[in-house]
């Protein structure tokens, strides 16, 4: 039996930015997936008594299914362990270093044929993060994790100054997100919807929009691309298989800037979930550009991608 | 029987200032009783004399300051380095000195291995073979039918062949940047980094820590160790898991096993209380032959892959600084952790701006938390001056300095990496002997072959491969040399008490030479033969 590919996400961010709070709150939220976080700090990781299955010096097992531990000192190795972990977890996180390239890290979810890649999220300390970035000793890497990034989230702060809101676009288009008050971060951070359904999520104050859709669209590799270069700027992420003409398959995925189209042998049919920020796009724009994508005509309205 | 046996030999260079030369040692379960003439244990008692070593000069045991495991382990692979190099069980293993030689010598071997087996090479390293890229069809002359993998020499990049490349799946859609590409928009084979290389690794099971770990892995290592003269060796920079150390208890604490191993637990992936904790808990369950419960921080990269963080004026190519491994605000909090729980660190620094940041975070430490005998190590210390040598002596910092890089890498050093004035005062024994820091030497197996008497000609003549003396300030003498190599070396392990000199009380640990490094000409020095070890006593002779 061929297990389903492992999806990697890369939390980066500088000692302190807030990367295990982040972690604390993804094992908690309730997204349905069975987590496998790889953490640095692991005394700081927080869990709920009522969550907590068991625990030993180097891991925590979760009522929810997930389950977080230590990797020492070879991550590489460790990642070849949660593969080889069965039943396979859903989602692989690791919490990358405070000076550590996280595209280093998330490459091999690109190169390795049993991983997906989900994406790069860099949390910067909303206080710190300006003059951290002009230190000459770590400044050119804490620079690097961001412009590495596919999301941004800022932490210890209430309110994104636009001026630092310029130094971080300067580095990265990625979409920005303050940490304080976001809701539903597994949407946009591990691509789950499974719990909230399409729509928008029925919270006080989401981050997110999903779309989907299901149905006998066939579409070409060509034809793919061409559609997925028009994109809605806002679409974070997008998955799922989409039939060819003839007999074939396309495997689809989009987390940010990064494209991923491929062969696959199994599928029922052209089925995608997309993810969209709130404050970028809408479900009626993502639903608009598919259905002119698949009149197989350039939409009018959205603007052709950098990439 | 006797308890006591008393070796005779040519001439014993003792590194013991009170009885500097002798012929005889005594030894007694498996520790030195006495040492000095035949006569020299008659006043304990019946003695044995045993003569089979009197022909060889007798040194104390090697001690080996910096190395790993895997230069044990390496050997399951095939080499295809530039050097000539002598595996575990003493087979020569040719340089090849270009990439048809690579293709020929691998193919040899793969007449030897079941057909599809895999067939995997180590130590190629293309810095010396520039004319043509290593790529998947030289390899696919090693084997088409099999999956063929050369890995270089620093384990950063690998080249595969066509076999090895469908297995991973890297084909012209593959759109990843390690995965190098040719004109024609194909894989050439080459991977860079381990992102790009783990799935060929994983496919091939090439894991570094499991064939690190295996037993057949630690026994290579101790052949590897006993070939060169070595009785105490580190493995400086250990996983050092459960199942990890049952083995290392389980082989090392073979009665014949001769061989000391001192492994750092590699101070990563957890936080600084959790490190420390973790070292204290393995430092109790230390043997005579494990010693464990140090631990090594990595700061930043290497020189020659201008990832070394380096002071103004940089590298001469213009290259940007080179890359933290642990920002140095982790330096600071892991100095001030081990130094509070009183363990010790090897801090691995090659630039000198990281040596200068682990200094300043060892000072920071030692203001908080006093302890006079922490005994720190910065580990490679390449770059540093005199300035830092100083604070060094000041704060009780020992260094163990990477003399085989002169012979390695001392022309490109001058050339391409950090400029002619730097590259003269690398390494620099001389420095820091005189600003009174606690000095030893190593190779950095596999980075470099393990021999402490190669390592030492390096300290004393600083000769690069293209034969020029690459610091003439910076040279010391052979005895300077040699006291690096085993007591310098003991030093830095706390070992000092035990090993490192041929004095009563002491560990019976000897290497067994075919000459006396005292008496060759300096430049001879990395010829002088070694015949084995003795080990608790115990005659090893390979």
């Amino acid at each position: 039996m061929t297990l389903p590919p492992l999806p990697l996400t890369v939390i980066a961010g500088y000692l302190g930015a807030g990367k295990t709070t982040l972690i604390n709150r993804l094992l908690a939220e309730d997204h349905g997936l069975k987590l496998l976080v790889m953490v640095n700090d692991f005394g700081a990781i927080n869990i709920d008594a009522e969550l907590l299955a068991s625990a030993d010096e180097d891991t925590i097992a979760l009522t929810n299914g997930c389950v977080c531990c230590t990797m020492w000192a070879d991550l590489f190795m460790a990642m070849g362990d949660a593969l080889d972990r069965r039943p396979r977890p859903d989602h692989l996180i690791v919490e990358a270093s405070g000076v550590a390239d996280p595209a280093r890290i998330a490459n091999a979810s690109i190169a390795e044929p049993e991983m997906t890649y989900a994406g790069i999220v860099t949390v910067v300390d909303g206080q710190a993060f300006e003059s951290l970035s002009r230190d000459e000793l770590v400044g050119p890497q804490i620079c690097g994790q961001v412009s590495q990034s596919d999301l941004i989230l800022v932490s210890k702060t209430m309110s994104l100054d636009p001026g630092f809101a310029d130094t971080l676009n300067e580095l990265s288009n990625a979409p920005v997100l303050l940490i304080e008050g976001a809701e539903n971060l597994a949407a946009l951070i591990l691509g789950s919807i499974e719990r909230t359904g399409p729509g928008v999520p029925k919270t006080a104050h989401p981050t997110h929009v999903s779309w989907s859709y299901t149905g006998d669209t066939r579409l070409n590799r060509k034809e793919i691309e061409f559609c997925l270069q028009h994109r809605p700027t806002g679409l974070f992420r997008l998955k799922g298989t989409i039939a060819d003409h003839d007999s074939g398959f396309w495997e689809i995925h989009v987390v940010g800037d990064r494209v991923t189209i491929s062969e696959t042998a199994s599928s029922s049919g052209t089925k995608l979930v997309g993810i969209g920020l709130k404050a970028r796009t809408s479900s009626a724009e993502i639903e608009n550009w598919w259905g002119m994508a698949i009149k197989k005509r350039p939409p009018r309205s959205s603007k052709v991608r950098r990439d | 029987m006797s308890r006591i046996t008393v070796f005779e030999s040519k001439k014993i260079i003792t590194m013991d200032r009170n009885c500097p030369e002798a012929t005889h040692v005594a030894v007694q379960d498996g520790r030195i009783l006495a040492v000095g003439s035949a006569d020299c244990a008659d006043q304990w008692g019946s003695v044995r004399h045993d003569s089979s070593l009197a022909d060889a000069v007798l040194m104390p045991g090697f001690v080996e300051g910096h190395a790993h495991m895997m230069a044990g382990a390496i050997w399951d692979y095939a080499y295809a380095g530039y050097h000539d190099r002598i595996d575990p069980d003493g087979q020569l293993w040719p340089g090849r000195r270009t990439i048809e030689a690579v293709v020929a010598g691998l193919a040899e071997v793969a007449a030897t291995l079941p057909a599809g087996a895999p067939l995997i090479g180590w130590g190629f390293d293309p810095i010396f073979l520039r004319d043509e890229r290593l790529n998947r069809t030289h390899l696919d002359r090693i084997g088409a039918d099999r999956p063929v993998v050369i890995l270089f020499s620093n384990f950063h990049l690998l080249c595969a062949n066509s076999v090895a490349l469908e297995m991973a799946g890297f084909d012209s859609s593959t759109n990843l940047e390690g995965v190098v590409k040719g004109t024609d928009g194909n894989p050439t084979g080459e991977l860079q980094e381990m992102a790009a290389m783990f799935p060929i690794m994983r496919r091939l099971g090439i894991d570094f820590r499991s064939i690190s770990q295996r037993e057949s892995s630690i026994r290579s290592y101790a052949k590897v160790a006993n070939r060169v003269g070595v009785t105490t060796v580190t493995d400086l920079f250990s996983e050092m898991q459960d199942d990890d150390l049952d083995v290392m208890l389980r082989v090392t604490g073979a009665p014949d096993f001769p061989l000391r191993i001192v492994p750092a637990l590699g101070a990563m992936g957890a936080t600084p209380d959790e490190i420390a904790a973790r070292a204290l808990t393995l430092r109790g369950l230390s043997t005579d032959k494990l010693r464990l419960g140090a631990v090594k921080l990595m700061t930043d990269g290497s020189i020659q892959g201008w990832t070394a963080r380096v002071k103004w004026p940089g590298y001469v190519g213009g290259q940007p600084n080179g890359i933290w491994n642990l920002a140095p605000d982790q330096i600071h909090a892991l100095c001030a952790a081990m130094q509070a729980a009183g363990v010790q660190m090897h801090i691995h620094v090659n630039g000198d701006q990281a040596s200068e940041i682990a200094i300043d975070a060892i000072e920071a430490a030692i203001r908080s938390h006093p302890w006079a005998g922490h005994r720190h190590v910065l580990q490679h210390g390449q770059m540093m001056g005199d300035d830092q040598f100083r604070r060094c002596a000041e704060l009780g910092i020992a260094v163990n300095l990477f003399a085989n890089h002169i012979w390695y890498f001392g022309d490109q050093h001058a050339a391409l990496t950090i400029g002619e004035d730097r590259a003269r005062r690398m390494d620099a024994v001389r420095s820091a002997l005189d600003a009174g820091v606690h000095v030893a030497v190593h190779s950095d197996a596999p980075v470099t072959p393990l021999g402490p008497l190669f390592t030492a000609w390096c300290a004393v003549n600083r000769q690069t491969m293209t034969g020029r003396t690459l610091g003439t300030a910076q040279c010391v003498s052979v005895p300077e040399a040699l006291f690096a190599i085993t007591l310098g070396a003991a030093y830095t392990l706390k070992l000092d008490g035990e090993i490192g000199s041929v004095e009563t009380g002491k560990r019976a640990d000897f290497a067994v030479l075919g000459d006396d490094p005292l008496a060759v000409d300096p430049a001879g020095l990395r010829d002088v033969p070694v015949l084995g070890t003795v080990f608790g006593g115990a005659v090893h002779l390979p």
